[in-house]
């Protein structure tokens, strides 16, 4: 096992950090792109590419509700993205393993 | 997304950013403490603000009954103060929920709609209950057990009530609903004076109790 096993659409450290920020949210929720920028620390225009590249995954969804000025963009992870995320962390954890390296912050 | 300003690139984005198995980790560790900190209500804060807003509140006004004879009701200072504390209590709940819900939508925003819809509706209901009951000329100390008790009977049903939720059982929620029922059914026998101090030390204190073993009731 190499780290080419695991998911390259989240193995990215801006998309790796989408995708827990989003996992720690309760199933059904949503995130407003805002509040997500302020936790991940990136530019609009670096967030909305890593999140095209989750949403071309299947692991994310967007949607926006209202209009005009009180539009709000709001981000939520799939199942399948919960599922992949999760998929990732087993393989990390096992490359981890397999190194001797002591596992923390694997677990989804 | 309304944001999307026709960016086809993303120079610095960390996308050919080399990324090994331990850096892996310790992302995912960062994020998810982040995560946490931010996006989590923290409840032991609601729990201290609240509890001492009952203990105060209800004490202050124990102390200004305590050996009336006939039972005339609380000091209007008292009332005062514990009208000051409810406010003091609604305001820092707000700040702390607002901090952490902000920009969190779906069925967490929905569960606090009906959370405060809850409590609205039925404090509402008991302030148009207490007038019905002052103009049908019922008497002071039955006045007064009702009007301790039943805010704490409607908070601890609506505890109750809303503590299941698709994402689990809120125990905290459970634990303390079920123990505020407990403390108004129980002090209701207490008499007007006596039923301000059970509230008080029993009520208020519960809650602060709660502030210091909700972190463990979480972990677990």
């Amino acid at each position: 096992m190499s780290d080419d096993d695991l998911d390259p659409a989240i193995h990215v450290p801006a998309r790796l950090r989408i995708m827990v920020t989003l996992a720690s949210l309760g199933e059904g929720d949503d995130l407003s792109f805002t509040r997500l920028q302020d936790l991940i620390g990136l530019t609009p225009g670096n967030l909305i590419t890593h999140l095209r590249k989750l949403e071309d995954a299947g692991y994310i969804t967007t949607h926006k509700n209202g209009s005009g000025v009180t539009a709000r963009t709001a981000v939520a992870l799939t199942n399948g993205g919960r599922a992949a995320l999760d998929r990732y962390s087993a393989t990390l954890r096992a490359l981890l393993d397999s190194a001797g390296t002591p596992v923390t912050g694997t677990r989804t | 997304m309304n944001e999307e300003t026709g960016i086809t690139s993303a120079p610095g984005s960390g996308e050919t950013a080399a990324l090994d198995a331990q850096d892996a980790a310790a992302i995912m560790q960062q994020a998810r403490e982040r995560a946490g900190s931010e996006l989590r209500i923290r409840r032991p804060v609601l729990f201290v603000t609240w509890g001492l807003a009952v203990l105060i509140g209800y004490g202050a006004m124990w102390l200004s009954v305590r050996g009336q004879h006939p039972f005339q009701g609380p000091a209007w200072p008292t009332l005062l103060l514990a009208l000051l504390l409810l406010a003091i209590a609604a305001i820092i709940t707000a700040q702390v929920v607002d901090r952490a819900a902000s920009g969190v939508g779906g069925r967490s925003e929905v569960q606090r709609g009906i959370f405060v819809l809850a409590l609205g509706a039925g404090y509402a209901a008991l302030l148009i209950e207490k007038i019905a009951l002052v103009g049908a000329g019922v008497s002071r100390p039955i006045q007064a057990v009702l009007g301790v008790t039943a805010p704490m009977l409607v908070a601890g049903l609506v505890f109750v009530a809303t503590s299941a939720s698709t994402t689990g059982l809120n125990w905290p929620r459970l634990i303390l609903g079920l123990w505020l029922l407990a403390v108004a059914a129980g002090a209701s026998w207490a008499g007007p004076v006596t039923v301000l101090a059970v509230c008080a030390l029993a009520g208020g204190g519960g809650v602060l109790l709660m502030a210091a073993i909700e972190p463990r009731l979480h972990r677990a």
